[in-house]
């Protein structure tokens, strides 16, 4: 950790003093918050002149766009630790988001409880999903490389999504929970405190608790360091075996909750998670495989993305401009292209170290090459200047 | 006629059905068995051989509009050319789209490649589904052409002539990998999977050799594509979902053997025949919970077999200098 150095003297330093100080201004704390506050402040702008532009509506995709981001960001963390750990793309995530979700409904519905115990029970339910798949499962594919583990994932989630199929059958179901109504603030954005409320606040929730698990705790730490260099974290003596059983038994806890989430918003259904997969994995990548911080920022790139470009498709899809059928239907599209944009210039992600690229391609080396000519040309004239 | 025609008749779609998935499975194991190029996506390069050779080959289906609304959107083309170029467009579609999708995402570890093809195929579903007037939406397109027309239809002869070929370019398709795979190309491609940093220590420009085994692969699946209409006769945008047309072909391979085409063919008549005992089954049991205890046991076969024997029935030929 890069603590600078205490300023002022902190308060009772016995022997168990408290070393947690969240709040400790450092220099790079607070160029980082800078830079933040200016991207805010990009946003705010862009989203303001959006609305003045094109009316309220804008408004109201940015909010769904949070609450999106808000489920994807809880989502993709749990993706992405494991992801870390153990090094391969978890295919049965959708599908064991699915599981949360049908968990929590069956203790909702069934059994007549609170949804906030249907979540909690789905929880424990998922946590120990997770430590059984890598008991019975992914433990025996330790070093086969990537593949074989996302072949037997996929396995997973189409014996985790049929079961749903045969057990609770297709038809979409509904938590009973009564989440108040849509309230107009003005006309044409409508907000349901309890709902998006309650989603925004678990997303935040989770986020900090993730970053208090990360930063200030020995498990954190251990994960980090395992997900960084499994033979260093071995020899420095952490319990490896323990440390990818917790980040099973986290990633899918994180993995119902979204699910939960998801329900909330929609409906219960057998593919109601494998649908969100694809924009979770564009999350993850573009923030960086492995980085729980990456994960938030990418939830948030690619949930805001795919609903504030729903007027856009939806112009575009007027007979006077393009005239395409059900063209707001293609937003699924815009995480997928941003994936790539991604893929093509910064594989490793925004916030990622691991290196993801084997050899320099085509593109990348080609406009490497271009850019070393031009900083030669540069460097020529430059001299020529000098000597001259 | 002494011999029942029905039950012949029967067989025949049974194996066409399954060459179709053979020629699939053939495509994806030079990417995955020889090359070591994992395509998750290959339903959509099915889709795109599927959706240009039905384009190409039906006859025009105009939207039919009653009292101004579009009641069927009818789709593109109708262009009633013959199978044989049906099929070519539907390899150079699928092949250029494999190319496309390469060129970004080739460079990547395999695991970014699996992503990047998923999300490919799931797009290009959507897209299909959505793109009604091109394409005929949920409605998929219908009345397409059989290979010779008998004329009063004739379902025993029409089965043979499928049959024949299917097995033709099943045929072909095996003799022109077998043939370049023991070439030096073919070498540069198992040397890739292999190692690729030594591969291209040697000099080997690897990544256009693997964008080359991508394209090829895609191209492939795209003539499984034009098999496929000609053995279905109606497209429904529902047979490129992942579970029906991606990972079934997973495990045809797998079971076969990676990187020998003859296990493959093996796992695709295989695997292509427990599908078709749930379809005879589905006659006896209520429910259609049938069809999703197949996808189960295809779910619980993939995890069996990757974990207990990744090399399937047929192994890879070792090649090793006496």
């Amino acid at each position: 950790m890069a603590d600078s150095p205490a300023t002022e003297s902190s308060v009772a330093a016995g022997p168990h003093a408290l070393r947690w100080r969240p709040f400790h201004l450092t220099a790079a704390l607070r160029r980082r918050i800078l830079r933040a506050l200016i991207v805010v402040v990009i946003f705010v702008a862009f989203v303001g002149g959006l609305t003045a532009a094109f009316g309220i509506s804008i408004l109201q995709y940015t909010l769904y766009g949070f609450r999106t981001s808000a489920i994807v960001i809880v989502a993709a963390i749990g993706l992405t630790l494991i992801y870390g750990i153990r090094g391969f793309a978890n295919f049965a995530y959708g599908d064991l988001m699915t599981l949360g979700a049908y968990v929590a409904l069956f203790v909702n519905v069934n059994a007549q409880l609170s949804i906030i115990w249907g979540a909690i029970t789905s929880f424990f339910v998922l946590v120990l999903v997770g430590i059984v798949l890598e008991i019975l499962i992914f433990s025996r594919l330790e070093g086969r490389g990537p593949v074989a583990p996302i072949v037997a994932s996929v396995g997973v989630g189409l014996i985790i999504q049929n079961g749903i199929y045969v057990v609770a059958e297709a038809q979409p179901r509904l938590f009973s929970v009564s989440l108040g109504q849509e309230v107009q603030i003005v006309p044409g954005l409508g907000i349901s405190w309890l709902r998006d409320g309650v989603i925004l606040g678990v997303g935040l929730g989770f986020m900090l608790v993730i970053h208090t698990l990360l930063t200030y705790t020995n498990l954190g730490k251990a994960m980090r360091a395992t997900a960084d260099n499994l033979e260093l974290a071995k020899a420095t003596g952490i319990d490896t075996k323990r440390v990818t059983y917790a980040t099973w038994a986290l990633s899918c806890g994180f993995a119902s909750i979204a699910g939960v989430l998801l329900g909330i918003i929609s409906d219960v259904q057998p593919l109601r998670g494998v649908t969100s997969l694809l924009l979770i994995f564009a999350a993850v990548i573009v923030g960086g495989i492995g980085s729980a911080y990456g994960a938030m920022l990418g939830g948030l790139v690619v949930g805001l993305s795919q609903e504030m470009v729903v007027p856009l498709l939806v112009w575009l899809g007027r007979p006077d401009v393009l005239g395409i059928p059900h063209a707001d239907a293609y937003n699924v599209a815009v995480p997928f292209l941003i994936l790539i944009l991604v893929l093509l210039f910064r594989p490793s992600g925004i916030a990622g170290r691991q290196a993801a690229i084997v050899p320099r391609g085509v593109l990348a080396g080609a406009i490497a090459k271009a850019r070393a000519a031009r900083r030669t040309r540069l460097a020529a004239i430059d001299a020529g200047r000098k000597s001259g | 006629m002494a011999i029942d025609t029905g039950i012949l008749t029967n067989v025949a779609l049974f194996a066409s059905f399954s060459i179709v998935y053979a020629v699939l499975a053939i495509g994806f194991n030079l990417q995955w068995g020889y090359t070591g190029l994992f395509n998750a996506g290959i339903a959509g390069f099915f889709l795109i051989g599927a959706y240009t050779a039905a384009i190409i080959t039906t006859p025009p289906d105009p939207p039919t509009v009653l009292g101004g609304v579009v009641i069927v959107p009818g789709h593109w083309g109708g262009l009633s050319w013959p199978f044989v170029v049906g099929a070519s467009f539907a390899m150079i579609f699928s092949g250029l789209a494999a190319a496309l999708i390469a060129i970004p995402t080739l460079r990547l570890r395999a695991d970014y490649l699996a992503i990047a093809t998923l999300a490919f195929a799931e797009i290009i579903r959507r897209v299909t589904i959505n793109f009604d007037t091109f394409t005929g939406g949920t409605n998929g397109i219908t009345r397409i052409p059989r290979l010779i027309t008998y004329e009063p239809p004739d379902p025993f002869a029409g089965g043979m002539v499928l049959l024949g070929v299917g097995a033709l370019v099943l045929l072909a398709v095996f003799l022109l990998l077998h043939f370049t795979l023991e070439s030096p190309w073919g070498r540069v491609l198992r040397a890739i999977r292999e190692d690729e940093v030594a591969t291209m220590a040697l000099g080997k420009n690897t990544l256009l050799s693997k964008i080359q085994a991508f394209a090829l692969g895609g191209a492939i699946m795209g003539l499984a594509g034009a098999l496929f209409i000609e053995t279905k006769s109606y497209l429904d945008p529902q047979d490129f979902a992942p579970a029906l047309a991606t990972f079934p072909i997973w495990v045809m391979v797998i079971v076969g053997g990676a990187a020998n085409n003859r296990g493959v063919i093996i796992g695709a008549f295989l695997i292509y025949g427990m599908e078709y005992v749930s379809v005879l089954l589905k006659d006896y049991v209520a429910s259609n919970a049938i069809y999703y205890v197949r996808l189960m046991i295809i779910g619980a076969l993939l995890i069996i077999l990757i974990i207990y024997r990744p090399q399937g029935l047929l192994p890879e030929r070792r090649r090793v200098l006496k």
